[in-house]
């Protein structure tokens, strides 16, 4: 568009302004979202020059002939509108004085009558697959593609070398790099089908949904801690992770992964996994000990809210918490409306303590629940008999000692608070004397048991046998999840006053933001929950929802090629980016509702393409028009993510632990890393040697601590959804993958896997080691250089192993 | 500066430090790619008008002085000691906490400096600098937490997930020196505070504006030295031969730079091995200096050190240093919930005389006059009493200090009631500090702006006003 008006402004100096030709697309672009089909701020529609002349709540806008005079160039000159990051351009704003200068003259209306809607709230329809000569389009995704370059007189370059490709398809699909047997296997097929091969093979591979999960885990600011002052750990959350990565291997409809994370409670079929789904609502961070706790609840709201806007349906609606939305067309309402879906929501806490809560079926609870009150029962009155024997006996054991008859095994009853706790009911005991009782139980026991009658001592072990047998027929808990639990009658939500939870103002519906549609009719009633939810999402996954499908297939788009065709993944509004090619987005989403919302599928669509396979070779004509690639022409290298380097540095070394799911890892933190936490070491746990070679997506995320690996690789922050990583390059990074311990572990490792398998010729070993760090084979030259460094260094082996580790085609996607 | 990193560019944030040197390995790489045509994000940048302090030492007293017994003397609270407090009814959230009755001080206060500044007892080297600080008796903030209150003094918000001072300044001005870290952070030998690495986040910003942790001796900076084995001989190797590498993989299009300012960030690695351990060693320092610092003293020797190390930093273009006093929980911080003048003995006497060395250096060096030093804990404490001799927190009313570059020192600002509660007289909330912080380093802190989550996020939220009456003409 900038580029338009750069072409437009010497046209218009020619004449007067032209209100159609000149000044509409202005208004279109900088003004009407917010003033003027859909959303009137202020009560300002800029459509018509006589709407424009009527005004709004701050009087009129336009003062035709005085452009000085009027509000509408006033507020853009003094940069207060528009709102957004996104200003008018001098050129534009010139255009317009002169236009009010000349008199202000009406267009033909057709402004008034055009949509004025923003492309992404309007619902994607298919758009045709355009026709293509180029020879390295193979699908229709490449289709769309070529047809843009076409348009721009842009040539794509040539496709990669099939190592280079089988590499990046690997990172891409499953996070690490192909095993030199995986590149033989590759290189020997010269079938056509040799590359679907791979794929299908890699899609169906468990590490796939390792490696996609934590593309979601990033969008849904997953952390295992609350953040704030005691950092406490989240119960179970790590089972919300497992969820994400076998809904990913499981290919779970993309529609009903999205109703489990909102509404796996209140869902149809609700069971423990769907449940443990919702953990998505309570990830956020959480203040156990709020300055303001009425603040501090709408916060955790405003979290909720935040997170699902911008996860699933890439807008800033927590933008209209305070006021209007200054750049989106979202109201205050809008935000109250959308928040009334989550406000029945309740944190079950006791005091700073969180709890987490049993999941399952209803049946399933409810049959756990009436046995666990069984048993529970028959242990009591088990325990009941036991303790009354047993109190019997240390009756005559006390009357016998009073008689000097005592066994010298109890001499610890000659004191009175020993005494004294063994006969204070144990719930009622304090600190001290669980302890003497802890202390002295076994030695009681066993004391009891000698000292009482032959009818009593074969009651008690019959009883505790009884015990026995009941405990171990008990049913197994059911899994534990960390999830909200509602309110029985959900409170009346209201609009607060500049955001303000203390200005209280009118009651709101649940709802949707208008500019988005309607949802379907009311929420009903779950069994104890509202419905709202659950209603939402089914609004979110609903035909008539512009913004879900496109929003996860850029987001899968995004995961392979560094960028989203909207490159503002989280912001598909006004303000955010335009895509560059509108019509792949859609081809692409409409494509997933389509297949029944698989995203397996839109990872076939994606790397069968020609586009996938392009070199990152560099065209200099094509870099002139489009250095920024953003059509696609070659395919820009990248760094790859954290726990990408990470785990493909265990896995060329060997160590990989390749056991999937459970409870989080706790790799070992240097002392100084630990030194930051006011109680260093709190929270961080201890795992063996074994576990902490798991893949990264298992390591604990403590909020307030980093493992140095990832922190320097640029870790998401886990505080809102992060659209996208970082790319920072800065020399603390270097020397944590210079010098730190992990990096070094691991070249040793790998140099004497290298040794081991390749024997005792060094151009041998040099060989193994350039497959296995960066999947294909050296160079002479870079043979030759090796062997040199090698020759010169003691551990040369190990030595040039942190070197390859650390070398850009390494960290870098090419 | 305000979309710099939203949008397109914001993943593309490099650290291209070397742009300093001249690595000749590197030469061809950059006539090539036009290396220093692009600025890093911590290039030294223009602020938005003259700044008054190039640079800044905030020295955090983590866990929260009384203000009460340090800058803010009440004789009526003296005189009322040992009634309840009035009004508790006005501050709900104060009386939920139980306060006891008032706690009189039990400090003696001076006169001191030309400005006639009253200053307890407890700060004797400190107060005789006090014709340099401008003490802003009406700091007030918004929680009674410390986990909150560390975040909101250093971030603005009392949520997490905010970039820091540090970290704005960074952003803002970048650093002058590209072999060190724009933003260093010293915690307490006893421990990190409350929150931990959240009070030097760089938040929704990239990693590069966060504070770096500096170990004040020893290897400063995580991993600086070799692997155990390795020799410096074979890390310069391993490096050439990294470089090597890197050159023959090239790479032709933009990202040619991210590529090369890898290959920098090694070199800047291994120059750092030097630049960072000759920052934090004293030893051609002068005894008269490490004296200065209390340094020759056992109980003033560590935060001694930090200060010292402060100076050097500073004195070597480190844009921002936060030195912290307090580590841990209970009587190892401020927080003097038990006995209060035990506690401040305690700290007071651990951090006057570094403190006021501190000031007396940068001023010796000439640093002063475009230094800012501010002294500053997460909040204030109480006048009412808690287990009998110990104060409770208080955000409500309580006492910092500027000093240095632009400030006007010899003065107070502001007042708390009667008790030394709650401010009343010239309040400034910790935004209207910060905003006087970004406005001494030339920063309007309306302007300083970074595009997130939908909106332009700044330091002071949608608050803020700069303190005039702090500022020297």
């Amino acid at each position: 568009m900038i580029r338009y008006f750069a072409a437009a402004i010497p046209l218009a100096a020619l004449a007067a302004p032209d209100f159609d030709r000149d000044i509409a697309p202005v208004l279109a672009r900088h003004c009407l979202q917010c003033h003027g089909e859909t959303v009137r701020m202020a009560g300002l529609d800029l459509r018509t020059t006589e709407s424009m002349a009527k005004g709004g709540s701050k009087g009129s806008a336009l003062k035709p002939g005085r452009a000085e005079d009027s509000l509408l160039l006033q507020r853009i000159l003094d940069q207060s509108m528009p709102m957004g990051p996104k200003k008018v351009a001098p050129g534009e704003a010139k255009l317009l004085r002169e236009w009010i200068d000349a008199g202000a003259p009406s267009g033909s209306g057709t402004l008034a009558r055009a949509s004025t809607r923003h492309w992404a709230f309007e619902p994607a329809s298919r758009p045709a697959v355009p026709a293509t000569t180029a020879p390295w389009a193979q699908t229709p995704v490449d289709a769309f593609l070529a047809s843009a370059m076409a348009a721009k007189g842009i040539r794509a370059v040539q496709p990669a070398s099939k190592p280079v490709w089988l590499r990046r398809v690997y990172l891409g699909l499953i996070g690490l790099p192909p095993t030199p047997a995986e590149q033989d296997a590759f290189l020997k097929d010269s079938s056509s089908a040799a590359y679907d091969t791979v794929i299908e093979d890699l899609l169906n591979r468990p590490q796939y949904g390792e490696r996609w999960a934590r593309r979601w885990l990033d969008v849904v600011r997953y952390a295992e801690s609350n953040g704030y002052e005691r950092d406490g750990t989240k119960p179970n959350v790590w089972r919300y992770r497992d969820w994400v990565i076998n809904a990913f291997n499981q290919d779970k409809p993309y529609d009903r992964f999205v109703h489990e994370q909102i509404a796996g409670d209140e869902i149809e079929g609700s069971n423990a996994d769907t449940q443990i789904a919702a953990t998505f609502l309570r990830l956020g961070t959480w203040d156990d000990e709020p300055a303001e706790p009425l603040q501090d609840r709408y916060d955790q709201l405003d979290d909720v809210l935040g997170s699902t806007s911008a996860a699933f349906l890439g807008v800033t609606l927590r933008c209209a918490r305070c006021h209007d939305h200054k750049f989106e067309p979202f109201t205050q309402q809008d935000y109250y409306r959308t928040l009334a879906v989550f406000t029945p929501l309740k944190r079950p806490q006791e005091g700073r303590t969180e709890s987490d809560r049993l999941v399952g079926t209803a049946p399933e609870l409810a049959a756990y629940n009436a046995s666990k009150q069984r048993a529970d029962s028959e242990v009591a009155e088990l325990d009941r008999k036991i303790e009354r024997t047993r109190q019997d006996v240390i009756r005559q054991l006390l009357k016998n000692r009073a008689k000097n008859k005592i066994e010298p095994d109890l001499a610890f009853l000659d004191h009175v608070e020993t005494v004294l706790a063994f006969s204070t009911p144990a719930a009622q005991r304090n600190k001290q004397q669980k302890k003497l009782v802890n202390e002295f139980q076994e030695r009681l026991d066993k004391v009891v048991l000698a000292q009482a009658e032959e009818r009593e001592r074969a009651s008690i072990i019959a009883w505790r046998a009884e015990k026995d047998t009941v405990n171990a027929s008990r049913m197994p808990e059911p899994p534990r999840a960390y999830i909200w639990t509602e309110e029985d009658t959900p409170p009346a939500t209201r609009l607060l006053v500049r955001g303000d939870p203390n200005r209280p103002g009118a009651e709101v519906e649940p709802g949707v933001p208008a500019v988005l549609g309607k949802p379907g009719a009311e929420a009903v009633r779950a069994r104890s929950t509202s419905g709202r939810r659950l209603w939402f999402a089914r609004w979110m996954t609903s035909e008539s929802n512009p913004l879900t499908a496109r929003v996860i297939v850029n987001r899968v788009w995004q995961g392979h090629f560094g960028e989203g065709l909207v490159p503002s993944e989280n912001d598909f509004g006004v303000a955010g980016q335009r895509p560059v090619n509108q019509a792949l987005l859609d081809y692409l989403a409409t494509e997933l509702v389509r297949s029944g919302w698989s995203l397996k599928h839109i990872q076939r669509l994606i790397t069968r393409s020609g586009v996938y396979q392009l070199s990152s070779g560099w065209d200099a004509a094509a870099g002139k028009t489009d250095p920024d690639n953003t059509l696609l022409w070659r395919w820009k290298p990248r760094r790859i993510d954290a726990e990408i380097a990470r785990d493909s540095m265990l896995a060329v070394s060997g160590s990989l632990n390749s056991n999937m799911l459970g409870p989080s890892v706790f790799p070992t933190l240097p002392e100084s890393v630990l030194a930051g936490q006011s109680q260093p070491g709190l929270g961080w746990g201890k795992s063996d040697k074994a576990e902490v070679s798991r893949r990264s997506v298992y390591i604990f995320v403590k909020r307030s601590l980093a493992v140095p690996e990832l922190e320097a690789l640029d870790a998401p922050d886990t505080t809102a959804s992060c659209e996208q990583r970082v790319v920072s390059t800065t020399g603390p990074q270097a020397l944590v993958f210079l010098n730190g311990a992990f990096a070094h572990e691991q070249a040793k490792h790998l140099a004497s896997r290298v040794q081991r398998e390749s024997g005792a010729d060094t151009r041998e070993q040099i060989r193994l080691l350039y497959r296995y760090v960066l999947s294909r084979p050296p160079t002479a030259e870079e043979s030759a250089d090796a062997a040199a460094f090698i020759g010169k260094q003691a551990d040369g082996l190990q030595a040039f192993a942190v070197v390859l580790l650390n070398s850009n085609e390494f960290f870098y996607w090419m | 500066m305000a979309d710099q990193f939203c949008g397109r560019t914001r993943r593309e944030t490099l650290w291209q430090m070397g742009g300093g040197f001249a690595g000749t390995a590197l030469t061809w790489l950059l006539a090539q790619g036009g290396f220093f045509a692009n600025a890093s994000p911590l290039a030294p940048r223009k602020p938005h008008f003259a700044p008054r302090a190039k640079r800044c030492i905030f020295l955090f007293m983590y866990g929260g002085p009384s203000q009460v017994d340090t800058w803010d003397p009440k004789p009526m609270l003296a005189k009322y000691d040992g009634q309840p407090m009035p009004n508790l009814d006005g501050d709900p959230l104060l009386k939920v906490r139980k306060p006891g009755n008032l706690l009189g001080s039990r400090r003696k206060f001076t006169r001191m400096g030309q400005a006639g500044i009253e200053v307890s007892d407890l700060y004797p080297h400190t107060g005789a600098m006090a014709d340099h600080l401008a003490v802003i008796r009406g700091t007030y903030a918004d929680s009674f937490a410390h986990g909150s209150g560390l975040l909101q003094m250093n971030t603005g918000f009392i949520r997490q997930g905010f970039p820091s001072l540090g970290s704005w300044v960074s952003y803002g001005l970048g650093t002058e020196n590209q072999n060190l870290p724009a933003f260093v952070v010293m915690i307490d030998h006893r421990g990190g505070p409350i929150s931990g690495p959240p009070n030097w986040s760089s938040g929704f910003m990239p990693a590069t504006f966060q504070g770096t942790q500096f170990r004040t001796s020893g290897e400063p900076v995580l991993y600086l030295q070799p692997a155990p084995g390795v020799s410096r001989e074979t890390q310069q190797e391993q490096i050439a031969m990294l470089t090597r590498m890197n050159g023959r993989l090239g790479a032709a299009g933009p990202e040619n730079q991210e590529l090369a300012a890898r290959i920098a960030s090694y070199e800047l690695a291994f120059r750092m091995q030097s630049t960072a351990p000759e920052a934090v060693d004293l030893s051609h320092e002068s005894e008269a200096t490490r004296k200065l610092y209390g340094m020759d003293q056992e109980r003033t020797e560590k935060f001694g050190r930090r200060c010292l190390i402060a100076r050097r930093l500073v004195e070597r273009g480190v844009r921002f240093v936060q030195v912290y006093s307090g580590g841990g929980h209970g009587d190892d911080t401020w927080d003097a919930h038990g006995d209060v003048d035990k506690n401040h003995e305690k700290h007071c006497g651990d951090t006057d005389l570094p403190i006021a060395g501190l000031l007396r250096d940068l001023q010796g060096r000439g640093l002063l006059e475009d230094t800012l030093v501010v002294w500053a804990g997460e909040f204030g404490r109480t006048p009412t009493s808690q287990n009998k001799n110990g104060r409770d927190h208080s955000p409500r009313g309580f006492s910092t200090w500027i000093a240095g570059g632009g400030v006007k020192g010899g003065q107070v600002i502001g007042a708390t009631d009667d008790f030394g509660y709650a401010a009343v007289e010239n309040k400034v909330h910790v935004h209207d500090l910060h905003a006087t912080i970004l406005h001494l380093m030339g920063l309007d802190h309306t302007l300083l702006t970074y595009f997130y989550g939908g909106r332009n996020m700044r330091l002071t939220d949608v608050h803020g006003r700069v303190v005039q009456q702090a500022l020297a003409a």
